[in-house]
């Protein structure tokens, strides 16, 4: 009470006096006007995390989608024919998406405004049973066609990938409205806006890619001379898919990887002990650039002394290992290699191999598949190794080779789809198989790495390095020289072997990557321009009939003689 | 169009201010300045009554309906009659007629309350891209408002400033004075206890600033006979 008497007092003394407050309290809310206008609140409906498609040029082409910014009206399915959707953002879930429409698109080089397309989340959790099964099948075809039909075209408007939750579908179910009602959203009509606010894309500048090697020496008797003959055993790490932030290949190839490591483990135990070391010095090898025709293993080979890589006697690639156990893959695996299966070193590991898988219950199978030297592609993993002559052999549930940026552990490849108790099997049958081949144990009946021993192949820590690939996107050009992923790996690998060693290469030439993979998408419902005005007409009118009211009123009040003859002239004053 | 939008609800929210002052004879007699000191005694008003809010009421965490936070609060509120009544009694004005004084009171108070409580609101909300009903509620509130304070005015002015009045008229008057203080806190309680939307509370607030608008005008005419 005190403070209102004070300031009236003061506001009320002395005309100047009145003036100055009057001209600071000005000046104090001009400041802060100014103070609020500079804060820009993000106050939309919904921010949505969005994942964009892969932007890239492939010897000069571009390809991938060429925009990452997006300004435009939400719209969707379906659409009136001939509808001109250059300037509608296009909602759709995977489930729902008709590829042919997009694939029209694509060919035609029609425009979109943008394109979202909504993955289902955790794959239908919430459903059961068969549903479930019937559902998850229609949306992997989906999501392998489109993946490939996205990265192979050039697309000059934004895509971006999002997660069905509530809060876009309800989004959905609004539009769909909205659009049902024969009122697709457009600038006039109001509905709902979506922004994605980004600066073009840049070049990455010189990808890199790392390699990562650890060895297990074996034992040497003394007063040999000779090197110890070398097993290697290779998995590729990095992945390649539509979203870069999305792909996490579980599958392709993180069952590889998380077999390799656990090979690695349960070596080391065999190593540590000088009565159980080997006269095979092991090689393991977590090479990057696989979906690049594995130029990330070419380089890697290449940086070895000629020496070391004559002392290998072969070595095993492992790829895509992880869900075979099923009906879709006739639980059957393969052994691809490039020279003719007769010849003895082939014919060797194909025993051994098919032995083992005998005594634990898997199906081998053998394909080959020639080098031709002039192409440049180059499908499986072995093949780098048969080009610098080093016998090789990739063990893969594929039957046949992927073509390129095929099966890289894509959109679909998750931790959903990989099984495992297929990895498990395959450590087993890797393991043993070398385990048997070391020791010289070929043909006999000895379960070296026996269920429930000390050597046992460990199903958590299988689980736990699974969780933890399928939650790490890995595209090789977004890892950076010092990416915890990368830093892990080689953590993990110097506990079970030694001389662990980072390799450092750029990616050959062809290949050029734009950056920006993750943005969050705003959501605006907004009102229509026709709206404004309709407000603002009703508004005038409002202001205008109060004016008249009041005027007729008061001024009757006043003076009873003007009641109905000033306010025509004021109207026409204030008009 | 955003702006667009923010314009619209700044005229719906302040417009009917600026109409009333043209449109009456206040714009005749030059009463800015009676305005202008009853805004500032808004602002002392208001200073105090956060004061007092701050210093007697519990912040609750959810927005449940407390009878007794609620009782405070009313009793806060009428702190805002305080202010007024120090408004219309003690300022100093130019020869100003009674008329003339608690529109302009009224119309500043109302103007002060409007600026405090929604603009700074409108600007940041009304000119974002996302469209909300919220603002032009918000706008219909500020009219509802300003005729509420106008006729709490003329009731105040009735009570403090007219010494011959009818005496059966009395308290009626009192009545409507105590029931126009209580508003804020009557579209409390139907907001919170009673869980009413936006729009149903605005048209109660549209239809019973009128309602008591029409009292008030015909208790002050009825005043103004013996004259």
């Amino acid at each position: 009470m005190a403070a209102a008497w004070g300031r009236t007092r003061r506001g009320g003394g002395g005309g100047g006096g009145g003036g100055e407050v009057a001209e600071s309290i000005y000046a104090v809310v001009a400041l802060v006007l100014v103070l609020v206008a500079c804060v820009e609140l993000g106050d939309a409906a919904a921010a949505v995390d969005v994942y964009r498609l892969i932007q890239y040029d492939l010897a000069g082409a571009p390809l991938g989608s060429r925009l990452a910014a997006l300004n435009h009206h939400a719209g969707a399915f379906p659409f009136a024919a001939g509808a001109d959707l250059s300037r509608t953002a296009v909602i759709v879930p995977i489930r729902d998406l008709d590829l042919s429409f997009l694939r029209d698109y694509i060919a035609n080089k029609r425009p979109l405004g943008g394109l979202l397309l909504l993955l289902p989340q955790k794959i239908s959790d919430k459903l059961g049973g068969e549903q479930k099964n019937d559902d998850s099948g229609l949306v992997k075809k989906i999501l392998v066609e489109l993946e490939q039909l996205l990265i192979h075209a050039e697309i000059p408007y934004p895509v971006y990938f999002a997660f069905e939750d509530e809060k876009i579908e309800a989004l959905l179910m609004d539009v769909r409205k909205g659009d049902s009602a024969g009122q697709p959203s457009t600038a006039t009509t109001g509905g709902y806006k979506f922004i994605v606010s980004l600066p073009e894309p840049k070049k990455l500048s010189s990808p890199t890619i790392s390699n990562i090697q650890g060895w297990l020496p074996g034992l040497k008797e003394e007063g040999d001379a000779n090197q110890l003959p070398t097993i290697a055993i290779v998995a590729n790490y990095d992945t390649f898919g539509a979203a870069p932030a999305l792909s996490v290949g579980s599958d392709s190839n993180g069952s590889g990887v998380v077999a390799l490591l656990e090979i690695a483990r349960l070596f080391s135990r065999l190593y540590s002990n000088p009565k159980t070391r080997g006269k095979y010095n092991l090689l393991f090898g977590l090479t990057s650039g696989g979906p690049y025709n594995y130029n990330g293993t070419y380089k890697w080979l290449r940086s070895f002394d000629q020496r070391v890589r004559e002392s290998i006697e072969y070595a095993i690639c492992l790829n895509s290992i992880g869900s075979w156990n099923n009906e879709s893959w006739n639980n059957e695996l393969w052994i691809h290699v490039s020279k003719p299966p007769e010849n003895p070193y082939i014919k060797q590991i194909y025993e051994t191999f098919s032995d083992v898988a005998k005594d634990i219950g898997v199906s081998i199978g053998v394909k080959h598949k020639k080098i031709n030297v002039s192409n440049p592609r180059v499908a499986w993993e072995h093949e780098q190794f048969s080009r610098f002559r080093v016998t090789a052999a990739t063990l893969s549930e594929l039957p046949v080779a992927p073509e390129f940026l095929e099966s890289t552990g894509g959109l679909y490849d998750t931790r959903k789809s990989t099984d495992e108790k297929a990895i498990y099997r395959s450590v087993k049958l890797v393991a043993e198989s070398i385990a048997k081949h070391i020791y010289g144990h070929e043909g006999r009946n000895i379960d070296i790495f026996a269920d429930n021993s000390s050597l046992a192949v460990n199903p958590y820590y299988i689980t736990s390095w699974l969780d933890l690939l399928s939650q790490t996107p890995r595209v090789a050009p977004f890892l950076s020289k010092n990416d915890p992923f990368i830093a892990a790996l080689k953590k993990e690998l110097s506990d079970h072997t030694v001389e662990v060693h980072v390799q450092h290469e750029s990616l050959d030439g062809i290949f050029t990557f734009y950056d920006t993979t993750k943005a969050t998408l705003n959501v605006y419902q907004v009102a229509s321009v026709t709206f404004d005005l309709l407000f603002l007409l009703v508004l005038g009118s409002y202001l205008i009939i109060l004016f008249s009211f009041l005027v007729i009123t008061t001024r009757g009040l006043d003076d009873l003689i003007n009641i109905f003859r000033r306010p025509p002239s004021r109207k026409a004053k204030a008009a | 169009m955003t702006v667009f939008h923010f314009f619209n609800c700044a005229l719906l929210t302040f417009g009917p201010h600026a109409v009333y002052y043209s449109a009456t004879p206040l714009s005749e007699y030059d009463t800015i300045g009676t305005s202008v000191k009853a805004a500032l005694v808004y602002l002392g008003t208001a200073l105090v009554k956060l004061v007092c809010l701050a210093t007697f009421l519990k912040v609750s965490e959810n927005d449940t309906f407390d009878p007794y936070q609620e009782l405070l609060k009313v009793l806060i509120g009428f702190i805002d009659v305080a202010g007024l009544y120090f408004a219309l009694t003690q300022l100093t004005h130019r020869n100003i007629s009674q008329n003339h004084k608690f529109q302009a009171v009224g119309l500043g108070w109302a103007f002060a309350d409007s600026v405090l409580h929604r603009l700074a609101p409108l600007w940041v909300g009304a000119r974002g891209l996302e469209f909300t009903w919220e603002y032009i509620f918000q706008g219909l509130e500020a009219n509802a408002n300003l005729v509420m304070n106008l006729s709490l005015a003329a009731l105040g002015s009735l009570m403090w400033l007219r010494k011959n009045k009818p005496r059966t008229l009395v308290p009626i008057i009192y009545a409507c004075a105590v029931i126009l203080a209580t508003m804020p806190s009557i579209t409390c309680y139907l907001r919170r206890a009673l869980e009413w939307h936006t729009p149903k509370v605005v048209g109660f607030e549209l239809v019973s600033s009128l309602v008591m608008a029409l009292i008030s005008w015909q208790l002050f005419s009825a005043c103004q006979k013996p004259i």
